[in-house]
């Protein structure tokens, strides 16, 4: 079967979980002083209860859940859009959601556009937006 | 010798350019971004579709949001919102630059934001990711708050 008939609308992508520790974020953004990221003490003067992960995390996390489901198509060819809409701190637990919203011809191929949000352990959406790529035709 | 002023609202202008330095991608820079996000997946380390390996889609996410540095001292920020499209594959080996330019700044609710619009490249010139990102300015003497 090819990839875009196995792709419908509606179809709901399997959730990634992500923990966000601290030794985490300090390999993704670096360690420094006065970093909202990796100084707590700068973080809070800042007015956050503790460090934060940097938002372009979740576009990883997408990034991942699009190659997932895409391969090539989303490496060569994906786009992304995101708003990050809440914090997410050090020991946060994201779960990456996506659901297919549209496929169009485009090219050789179809363009698979997937609606796509993360949420923290409480429930709370912390980004939202979409994510595409392509997929062989039929 | 450069100097580094303090970004501010008022210093920054529509239509001023950044650009980074040249970066050599390397097998570390995708390993340690694959522990960072906790995605290992075969093609970073291995042959790929596109032959040999392939960095995560978003590895030079952070050489673009990171442009300003390179001109200003950058007291406080959050990142609001970001665009990408992925359209060539980055490869180890590389040596890739983003060039960046300030297309909007705004105020809204009382808080302070400037839209980028940049292009990473290789060496030879050709486009590997494009996109834009808006960012919010803490100022100097400020505090956030959590949302």
């Amino acid at each position: 079967m090819a990839v875009a008939e196995a792709i419908p609308v509606g179809q709901e992508l399997p959730a990634l979980v992500k923990e966000l520790s601290q030794r985490r974020i300090d390999a993704y953004s670096g360690v420094r002083p006065r970093s909202i990221h990796s100084d707590e003490a700068w973080a809070r003067e800042k007015g956050f209860r503790t460090t934060l992960a940097q938002g372009m995390m979740s576009t990883a996390y997408v990034s991942e859940m699009m190659t997932r489901l895409l391969g090539a198509g989303f490496v060569k060819g994906g786009t992304l859009s995101i708003a990050f809409i809440k914090p997410v701190y050090a020991g946060d637990r994201l779960t990456v959601h996506g659901v297919v919203r549209e496929t169009r011809p485009e090219g050789a191929g179809m363009r698979v556009v997937v609606e796509v949000w993360c949420e923290n352990q409480g429930g709370e959406k912390t980004a939202v937006g979409s994510a595409s790529g392509l997929a062989p035709s039929p | 010798m450069s100097e580094f002023p303090k970004l501010t609202y008022d210093i920054l202008t529509v239509g001023e350019e950044f650009v980074s330095d040249t970066h050599l991608v390397t097998p570390e820079d995708i390993e340690t971004y694959a522990f960072a996000v906790d995605d290992h997946h075969p093609w970073f380390s291995g042959p790929s579709p596109f032959g040999g390996p392939v960095a995560h889609p978003t590895l030079l996410g952070n050489q673009a949001l990171h442009l300003r540095h390179g001109k200003y001292i950058v007291h406080a920020g959050l990142h609001a919102k970001m665009e990408f499209n992925f359209l060539e594959p980055v490869e180890p080996g590389m040596r890739v630059r983003s060039r960046g330019r300030v297309i909007d700044k705004y105020e809204r609710r009382g808080r302070q934001y400037m839209v980028t619009e940049f292009v990473t490249e290789d060496e030879a010139g050709t486009a590997l990711v494009r996109g834009q990102f808006t960012q919010m300015l803490i100022p100097e003497g400020t505090r956030h708050g959590s949302r």
